[in-house]
C-alpha cells in the first residue's frame, strides 16, 4: 500500500464504538432477555455461604458473523448510489470463476474519511453505526461479489479508489489490491451532490502513487449516471 | 442526598481459558479475524506477534478496530446488560451502550496466545451512597422520583477486579 495511506490509516489507535441495541437485522436479535433473569439455583441448606448466580453467563449465545458480512456497506453514509460487482479469477485454474473466496473492500466517504477512528483514550464517541464502507462477501458460483454502497469521495495525494482484500475460504490472503476509477466519472460525481463541497480531486490516475505506474488491471468498468446510480464492474485475477 | 452520576467500566478479558459458549465464540471469531486481517499489514509474512506487527508497523494498531468487527454481533447478544457484574441478588443489572475492544496479544500461527479484552462502559448511574464496599446506586430514569422524595427501586453493586468507576459527574 501507498505511503500516504499508510500514515491516513495510521492514525486510529484503539476502537471505542457506540453500541446500538435497535439492531436492523433479524440474525442480530438475541435470544429472549428472560434468559438473563432466570431463577437463581437456591439450596435448601442455611447458612453463610453465598447463594450462586445462575445469570452470570448472559444469553445463550448462538454463533454470528462478524458485521463486515454485509451487502449494502453504506450505513450512515450518503452519496450517489453505486454498485460494485467483483469477479475473482484464478490464474492457476486457466482463469476461471473462483467461487468461496472471501472478498473485503473499504473505502472513504465523500468527505474523504474512513471508518477507522472510533476516538482515542477513555472517551466515547457519538457515531451513529459501528462502521461504514466496509464489508466483506464470499464469491458465488460465478466468482462474483456485489456491494451496495456509495461512490468513494476522494482525500488529498490520492486518487480515487478502492481497496480489495481477496482471502480464500481459509482466510488466507490472496491479493491486496485497489481499484481504480475512470477519471471522467469521478468529476461528473464530484461535482453534485454532497460531493461538491469537497471539490474535485487533486490527484490524477497518472500522478497517484499506487495507481501512477498504470491502471492496467486495475482501472474498473463503470456504467449509470448520477440519477440512476453508477454500477462498477471489475475483474481480478488471483493465484488460488 | 445521591453522591452524584458515575458511569461503572467492567473489563472483560478472553483467552484460550474463558470459559462460556459466548467467550469461547469471541475468541473464536476474533482469531480468526487477526489472522485474516493481519495479513495485510504482514504481507511478507515477517511478524508473528501482534506486538511485533506494532511495533514496526504503527498502522497495524487499526487491527484494534478491525479485529472488533468480528465481536461486535456478539456483543449484541449481550441485550445491553454488562455480562458477568451482578447486584446483590445475583441479576445482571448495569445497562450499557458503549464498549471498546482492544487485542491484548495475538500470534498468526499460535491461536492459544490469543487474548482481547473488552471494555464495558455502564450507562450513567446515581450514585446514592456506599455501604460497606458496595455501591447503592438507582438508575438515571429514577432521577425525577428521587428528587421528588418518592420511593426509588436500588441495585447494589460490589467493586471487584476489573470492575471501576470510570466517570463522575455532580448531580
Amino acid at each position: 500500500m501507498d505511503r500516504k495511506d499508510f500514515l491516513k490509516r495510521g492514525l486510529g489507535s484503539l476502537a471505542i464504538v457506540p453500541f446500538f441495541t435497535a439492531c436492523k437485522d433479524a440474525e442480530d436479535v438475541s435470544p429472549d432477555t428472560s434468559t438473563t433473569t432466570g431463577s437463581t439455583n437456591t439450596s435448601n441448606t442455611s447458612g453463610s455461604c453465598t447463594i450462586t448466580a445462575t445469570e452470570t453467563e448472559g444469553p445463550f449465545p448462538t454463533k454470528v458473523p462478524g458485521s463486515l458480512v454485509q451487502n449494502d456497506i453504506t450505513s450512515d453514509r450518503t452519496g450517489t448510489k453505486l454498485t460494485v460487482k467483483i469477479t475473482i479469477q484464478n490464474k492457476n485454474n486457466s482463469c476461471a470463476a473462483l467461487a468461496n473466496a472471501l472478498v473485503d473492500i473499504w473505502h472513504c466517504d465523500a468527505n474523504g474519511n474512513y471508518s477507522e477512528y472510533g476516538g482515542t483514550g477513555m472517551q466515547s464517541t457519538n457515531y451513529t453505526s459501528v462502521h461504514f464502507l466496509r464489508g466483506r462477501q464470499t464469491t458465488d458460483a460465478n466468482g462474483l461479489v456485489t456491494f451496495t454502497t456509495i461512490y468513494p469521495g476522494w482525500y488529498s495525494g490520492r486518487a480515487t479508489h478502492i481497496h480489495v482484500h481477496v482471502y480464500n475460504s481459509s482466510g488466507k490472503s490472496l491479493l491486496v489490491t485497489q481499484i481504480a476509477f475512470p477519471e471522467d466519472t469521478s468529476k461528473v460525481v464530484y461535482a453534485q451532490g454532497v460531493y461538491a463541497s469537497h471539490g474535485q480531486a487533486d490527484t490524477t490516475n497518472a500522478r497517484d502513487n499506487v495507481f501512477g505506474d498504470g491502471v492496467g488491471t486495475e482501472m474498473s468498468t463503470i456504467t449509470g449516471s448520477v440519477s440512476a446510480g453508477y454500477v462498477l464492474a471489475h475483474t481480478i485475477v488471483v493465484s488460488a | 442526598m445521591a453522591k452524584g452520576l458515575l458511569k461503572l467500566c467492567y473489563l472483560k478479558i478472553i483467552d484460550e481459558n474463558s470459559q462460556g459458549l459466548w467467550e469461547k465464540s469471541v475468541f473464536d471469531d476474533t482469531y480468526m479475524e487477526f489472522f485474516m486481517q493481519a495479513q495485510f499489514y504482514n504481507q511478507d509474512g515477517k511478524y508473528q506477534t501482534f506486538q511485533e506487527l506494532v511495533r514496526h508497523i504503527p498502522a497495524a494498531e487499526k487491527l484494534h478496530y478491525l479485529v472488533s468487527t468480528a465481536a461486535i454481533n456478539y456483543i449484541r447478544q449481550l441485550n445491553g446488560q454488562i455480562p458477568d457484574i451482578t447486584n446483590g441478588l445475583g441479576k445482571l443489572c448495569l445497562p450499557f451502550q458503549h464498549f471498546r475492544f482492544e487485542i491484548l496479544q495475538s500470534h498468526i500461527h499460535h491461536k492459544k496466545h490469543h487474548k482481547v479484552a473488552v471494555y464495558f462502559y455502564s450507562e450513567p448511574l446515581i450514585w446514592l451512597d456506599t455501604i460497606h464496599e458496595q455501591l447503592l446506586i438507582t438508575h438515571l430514569h429514577q432521577k425525577e422520583a428521587l428528587f421528588n422524595d418518592n420511593e426509588v427501586i436500588t441495585e447494589m453493586v460490589h467493586l471487584e477486579a476489573n470492575l471501576t468507576i470510570s466517570s463522575f459527574q455532580n448531580l
